[in-house]
């Protein structure tokens, strides 16, 4: 079943087309993949999907819902949730906060704050639910760290964290593994794919091929802004890779 | 002589304090550059001078023009609170309503253009801002007097002139310590800590789900009525209002200073650094002309608080950007209770 659809999108920056029209549809529960050299358009894919930027043209849709040019604030509420390219932890802040920020507490409102009643309630589920997903990425103790001191790798774990707080529909990731240890990197994918069994969908740009390719279940290839490929299931997958077009693209590369 | 002093350090540290708590908010907590934070202290002097002031007039019937109006009005009044100190207390609580009402509805204006502003212009705009109502306010006498100042009630007027002081430190400490009970509580919460979250990472906050203009206006909303508490509490101590008292440097610099010095996002801190701020000032201040003709200082004596505002801040920046007290985690009870859970473990 599809979850997420776009139809013919299209980006500009100043006069270079960076999205030249594109349409992808995301199935519930799978994890799709778009790979595709630097400058191809899958991270501005994504953040117009996300709502970082607004198209130009086109239209996305999510459980059949339009959601174009929505604000990301917005978009949450659907149960969008993403992770950034380069991680965006808040870095004076815990690990604990970090991953609180996840998920809103009704004491986010000034008149709330001033009352315990109002708020206490939900802090004691999200803390507890913090830490059954600290312990699930194995960070439990680093609960008390800043996230400005903590490795690459760890900080994107912390992002999934944060992720993982909202109950999110779809996981969207720009470059999860870009720059973590293929130690580490297989372990967030192992995590991908215990998430995916309680059904959440994830969209994921990524470069490195090799490490993510035993994981996925649907593959786009971009290129100058277009989709030139598109696969779903092992066999096609493989086809796709071994499609010319493809492998010039990535040879090239 | 020292009691006096005191006294002033004192009253100094608390209307200080109002500013600096509702300051560390804005800028400690939420990241916003307030370089504004003076048109909040002046919003409580137009509260008190161009509101209460005008009430005053119509009150009393006092006809002629409003600066001298103002003269005759609260000499009425102060005559009614020599007789009955609970309207000296009235006229307090109604000034402190007053500014807190207008300095919520200024503030909430005043962020607006940050809606599509980065950081360093925002700054810059709200400081521009902030100076074109100063100097509106200044140049316009028919606003709290400009240049030329217009009276306001002595709210102590039933206290013997000895004891005035002493009354009035008491009354703005109370108050400042109040704010801090408000900040803390207010704080202390998610609300604090999603105000913290936006500082670090904009688009974290946005990604999941929280509007950052709504979150900008609520922190200024509240940050300037507590500002304009000071402004309001400082232009009743006066007894009167002169617009050339709310420049940038007095109520946007050194409070920002203050911030810096005791820790930015840390209320304790901040205690201390209006402190130490205070003391310096008040001293020098009382001293700059044994200093300037014991050490033989070639310039005006009043330039020294500015040159030392100077020195202090460059020498924080440079080596102690966390000031004296560093920030520290929030940590709300729950976050307690399970952390206290898994250290027994």
């Amino acid at each position: 079943m599809e979850i997420l659809r776009t139809e013919n999108i299209v980006k500009y920056f100043g006069d270079f087309k960076a999205l030249d029209g594109v349409s992808i549809s995301v199935n519930k529960g799978d994890v799709t993949l778009i790979i595709g050299p630097n400058g191809s358009g899958k991270s501005t894919l994504i953040n117009v999907i996300t709502g970082f930027l607004k198209a130009d043209e086109g239209k996305v849709y999510f459980e059949n819902k339009d959601i174009t040019n929505k604000e990301p604030s917005e978009l949450y509420h659907h149960g969008i949730v993403r992770t950034f390219q380069t991680p965006q932890p808040l870095k004076e802040m815990t690990v604990l906060e970090n991953l609180l920020i996840g998920e809103i507490n009704p004491g986010e409102r000034p008149l709330n704050a001033l009352f315990y009643k109002k708020w206490i309630p939900k802090e004691e589920e999200m803390v507890e639910k913090a830490f059954k997903i600290l312990e699930f990425l194995k960070l439990s103790h680093l609960y008390d760290r800043k996230a400005g001191e903590l490795s690459g790798g760890q900080m994107k774990l912390v992002e999934i964290g944060r992720a993982l707080m909202t109950n999110p529909k779809m996981i969207v990731m720009d470059e999860p593994i870009a720059g973590v240890a293929p130690g580490l990197a297989h372990d967030i994918f192992n995590h991908v794919l215990e998430l995916k069994e309680k059904g959440i969908t994830f969209l994921i740009v990524e470069h490195r091929l090799d490490i993510v390719l035993r994981y996925i279940d649907h593959l786009y290839v971009m290129f100058n802004g277009q989709i030139i490929a598109e696969g779903r299931g092992e066999e096609e997958i493989k086809k796709v890779l071994s499609d010319p077009k493809v492998v010039e693209i990535y040879i090239g590369e | 002589m020292i009691i006096e002093i005191i006294s002033l350090i004192l009253l100094w540290f608390g209307i200080y304090y109002i500013v600096s708590l509702s300051l560390n908010m804005e800028f400690g907590y939420a990241g916003i550059p307030n370089f504004g934070k003076a048109l909040s202290v002046l919003v409580g002097a137009i509260a008190v001078g161009g509101i209460l002031d005008r009430l005053l007039i119509l009150y009393f019937g006092v006809g002629g023009d409003f600066i001298t109006g103002t003269t005759y009005a609260t000499s009425m009044l102060n005559d009614l609170i020599a007789s009955n100190p609970i309207v000296g207390i009235g006229i307090l609580i109604l000034a402190i309503i007053l500014a807190s009402i207008l300095g919520f509805i200024v503030g909430a204006i005043f962020i607006l253009p940050s809606a599509k502003l980065k950081e360093d212009y925002l700054g810059v705009t709200l400081l521009a801002i902030s100076e074109a109502v100063f100097l509106i306010c200044m140049y316009n006498l028919n606003i709290i007097g400009g240049y030329y100042g217009i009276s306001t009630p002595d709210i102590l007027a039933f206290v013997p002139g000895e004891y005035r002081g002493w009354a009035f430190t008491g009354i703005v400490l109370f108050i400042a310590f109040l704010v801090y009970l408000f900040f803390e509580r207010l704080l202390n919460t998610p609300f604090g800590r999603v105000l913290r979250a936006m500082r670090e990472n904009e688009d974290t906050v946005k990604a999941f789900g929280r509007d950052i203009m709504m979150l900008r206006i609520k922190t200024m909303a509240i940050g300037s009525a507590i500002g304009a508490i000071a402004g309001a509490l400082y232009s009743l101590y006066t007894v009167n209002i002169i617009a050339n008292a709310f420049t940038r440097v007095e109520w946007t610099f050194f409070p920002f200073l203050m911030v810096l010095l005791g820790g930015k996002g840390n209320n304790k801190g901040v205690a201390l650094g209006v402190l130490c701020y205070v003391v310096v000032k008040v001293l020098l201040d009382v001293y700059k002309y044994n200093l300037k003709y014991t050490l033989n200082i070639p310039f005006e004596p009043v330039w020294l608080s500015y040159m030392l505002f100077g020195v202090l801040m460059l020498l924080i920046l440079y080596y102690k950007p966390s000031g004296l007290i560093p920030e520290k985690p929030i940590i709300t009870p729950p976050m307690k209770k399970k952390i206290m859970e898994i250290s027994n473990k």
